[in-house]
């Protein structure tokens, strides 16, 4: 067991209302266990976060984050690709930015997807572990970048 | 600025000080057992903006609806939490509880501490009970920034979809019809009736399943309401309650060409039935020996039988011993059965088998004296009514009982020698494991129910399926005949595995469900539509870059402060509610309503806020 003092990373879990929402529940009506630090976000797409979210999520306390999609079985036109481009760009950003990129995954789990749901929790608890608690100022100035770059591009786009 | 309290300032819905009412479900112990509840509810009464926090055992109860009503009234809550079950339990529920209370509904705000926390954490009461803690509060911080939102209303179609003619299919049409709803009735086939007709003498009445199948029939041929079309498929369709889009193909051209109909319904029943299950070849010498055959043959076999005769006949040799074997596809063991075509085991028990079995022992017996029958069960499941007086005449009438272990099942292999074709081998429990061997001149293999195929409706509306394959139902005692997808229902064995007085009993169920959908010209959908907030956009038009459904954003001109200013606007009709637009907007002015950004913010310092350390 845990000591008074050890690390207990915080884990959110963005889960999709279609799938992986109801693919957390299935794991809790049988009866599976798995970490009380993992929280379960509902959400009708994760493609609704802009990258200054995530970031900010971090900059907050939230030691990991798991983007717990439908895949190819998301019922919105085009999002999940949406999705996976804006995390890859993401990903670029904290890896450039010095912030560990195994905080964040994206994945995607299916109303039945007990297993998957279980191994993919346990990794991330796993991981955040070893890695130690987020840099917290250090994403709060990766935040305000990535904000800064969104105005930025749009006054680029409208002019 | 933070432009998060921008939203909260201008929303005359957002009270100053907002008054949230929370409340605690032990869930009869399900949840208390674990979570420290009682502790819950004291840390919770400590956030910002909490004005009560209580417990109750069954807050889905009406005393405990009843307590949030005269909460609001007298401690003039503005704004709720329910703490108990799966969102997609209860959340319509406790919804309705404060609507009646004249609250705004979207006010309400529902955390999940069972299926997500109880259930899941049950070796860490402590960790659980902080776990609870923190949701509540990131609920808390959500609902504290909810706006009043109003449902958006649109057509109800009265007219419903039935896929499958079958028992099930042919009385929700029926019943459906007989309430004035019109009907359009799907069948593969060229015939009404399913598997039905094919089940000869059904239990537990013994009545003749052509004469049933005749009568369903008859009521849904002469209604006007109800249109049947045979050889015919859905092959697209999309939308939602009230307005499903519906593309059926068939031979429907004035000479009998193939053509497509489309059509506009409220409701869809999905009656799609089983198919039963095909033993493997050679699986208990299925396919190698013509005298294997499955209960459905059996059944044609025994219908077919004419005059009176002391055996049974079949290829025009006389059936002096019969074995019947149980469990055929059913109750499927990792490492002893080979797995489907699609990979799965069959790990559930059919119900149907073990009846149709006693029934067709006791028929033989009755009918054909000089025909001996052997029965080789795991376990004997007569569960319904009516259905355990078939195993009482079976051992009267002489059937013969084995009982193996599911994993050594019989051996069945067939001979050209003289005497029987075939040699069953067996390790039977009631002599207490003596391996014995049998001779048969036929076997029967009990076939079990595997989930029917309607992968279109599947694929293109979501519909879920439980582990076992079959469509699976929101819950199996609340909302049995519901699934997931609103305007959905199930009817019959498309559900799970049912005889025919439970098909027919879950094909009532669906049509009055079915019925209950249409009481209103309008229906309601939830507002989760893209929101502008037209002090904060500026125009730039980057979320018209993302939107993937035409007509649901434009970008219009309007007049702000004497000059004209370009702004996005979004039309609920059309909108999906994705919020694709949301993630890249410079000046966070689009957001989903009811899933805004800052709400999540909010949620998510809720998840980290220092609560009390839940000492339990």
């Amino acid at each position: 067991m845990l000591s008074e003092n050890s690390f207990n990373p915080k884990i959110l879990v963005l889960a999709t209302e279609a799938c992986a929402y109801p693919g957390a529940d299935a794991v809790g009506k049988a009866h599976l266990e798995y970490g009380a630090n993992v929280y379960v976000l509902r959400v009708p797409s994760p493609v609704l976060f802009p990258e200054d979210f995530y970031l900010r999520c971090y900059a907050r306390g939230i030691d990991g984050i798991l983007i717990a999609a439908c895949g190819s079985d998301c019922p919105y036109r085009g999002a999940y690709d949406r999705l996976a481009a804006r995390i890859d760009r993401l990903t670029t950003r904290m890896k450039t930015g010095g912030l560990e990129i195994q905080r964040i995954r994206l994945t995607a789990i299916c109303t039945v997807c007990i297993k998957a749901y279980l191994k993919e929790v346990g990794q991330m608890d796993e991981q955040l572990r070893a890695l130690g608690p987020v840099n917290r100022p250090l994403a709060e100035q990766l935040r305000i970048a990535a904000r800064a770059q969104m105005r930025e591009a749009a006054h680029v786009h409208a002019a | 600025m933070d432009s998060v309290n921008d939203t909260a300032v201008q929303d005359p819905a957002h009270s100053a000080s907002p008054r949230v009412g929370v409340y605690i479900c032990r869930c009869g112990g399900n949840i208390s057992d674990v979570v420290d509840t009682d502790h819950v509810a004291e840390v919770c009464r400590l956030i910002p903006g909490v004005a009560v926090a209580k417990v109750h055992t069954f807050m889905c109860s009406d005393p405990g609806q009843q307590t949030i009503s005269d909460d609001i009234r007298q401690e003039k809550l503005d704004r709720v939490v329910v703490a108990s079950c799966s969102p997609f339990l209860h959340e319509l529920t406790f919804r309705g509880a404060v609507m009646r209370s004249r609250m705004n509904p979207y006010l309400y705000e529902h955390v999940n501490i069972r299926e997500q926390c109880s259930w899941a954490h049950k070796h860490d009461p402590q960790g659980a009970t902080a776990k609870a803690i923190q949701l509540i509060s990131a609920a808390v911080g959500k609902v504290r920034c909810a706006t009043a939102l109003e449902k958006i209303r649109l057509p109800n179609h009265r007219r419903a979809l039935v896929v499958g003619g079958g028992p099930a299919g042919m009385k929700v049409a029926a019943d459906l019809a007989a309430c004035g709803i019109p009907v359009v009735v799907v069948e593969r086939s060229d015939r009404l009736g399913g598997k039905l007709p094919t089940l000869n003498r059904l239990f537990p009445d013994g009545q003749n399943a052509t004469a049933l199948t005749d009568k369903l029939e008859s009521q849904v041929q002469v209604n006007p309401k109800i249109e049947i079309l045979l050889k015919s498929e859905v092959t697209q369709v999309s939308g939602f309650i009230g307005n499903f889009e519906v593309t059926i193909h068939g031979d429907f051209g004035p000479s009998g060409q193939s053509t497509d109909i489309h059509t506009t319904v409220g409701v869809i029943v999905m009656a799609t039935g089983f198919k039963p299950y095909v033993p493997n070849d050679g699986e208990f010498s299925y396919r190698k020996h013509p005298a294997v055959v499955t209960t459905l043959d059996f059944n044609a076999l025994l219908a077919r039988q004419h005059g009176n005769r002391r055996t049974l006949e079949f290829d025009g040799r006389s059936i002096r011993s019969i074995a019947f074997i149980h469990c055929v596809g059913s109750r499927q063991l990792d490492g002893v059965h080979a797995p489907g075509p699609d990979g799965r085991l069959n790990t559930y028990c059919s119900r149907v088998c073990c009846t149709t079995v006693l029934n067709q022992a006791v028929q033989v017996r009755q009918n054909f004296p000089d025909t001996r029958v052997y029965d080789l069960h795991q376990d004997i499941r007569t569960y319904g009514r009516g259905h355990e007086e078939y195993y009482t005449d079976a051992s009267r009438a002489g059937v013969v009982f084995f009982r193996y272990h599911g994993d050594e099942p019989p051996k069945v292999v067939h001979t050209d020698g003289p005497g029987s074709p075939l040699r069953i081998t067996v390790k039977d429990y009631l002599s207490w494991g003596e391996e014995l061997e049998l001779e048969a001149d036929m076997v029967v293999l009990a076939v079990g129910m595997t989930p029917g195929s309607c992968e279109t409706l599947v694929d293109q509306l979501k519909l879920p399926r439980g582990e076992d394959g079959f469509l699976q139902e929101i819950h199996p005692k609340l909302r049995p005949v519901e699934i997931s997808v609103n305007g959905v229902l199930l009817a019959g064995t498309a559900q799970a595995p049912m005889n025919i007085h439970e098909t027919l009993a879950a094909a009532g169920a669906a049509a009055v469900k079915a019925r209950a959908m249409f009481t209103t010209d309008e229906v309601e959908l939830n507002p989760y539509v893209a929101e502008v907030n037209t002090q904060l956009c500026e125009g730039s038009g980057a979320c018209l870059t993302q939107c993937e459904y035409d007509g649901a954003l434009t970008l219009t001109e309007i007049q702000q402060d004497g000059r004209t200013v370009r702004k996005a606007r979004v039309n609920p009709g059309l909108c999906v509610g994705c919020g694709a637009c949301v993630a890249v907007c410079p000046t966070q002015a689009i957001n989903v309503s009811g899933w805004r950004i800052d709400q999540y913010d909010a949620m998510v310092d809720g998840l980290v806020r220092d609560m009390a350390p839940a000492t339990v």
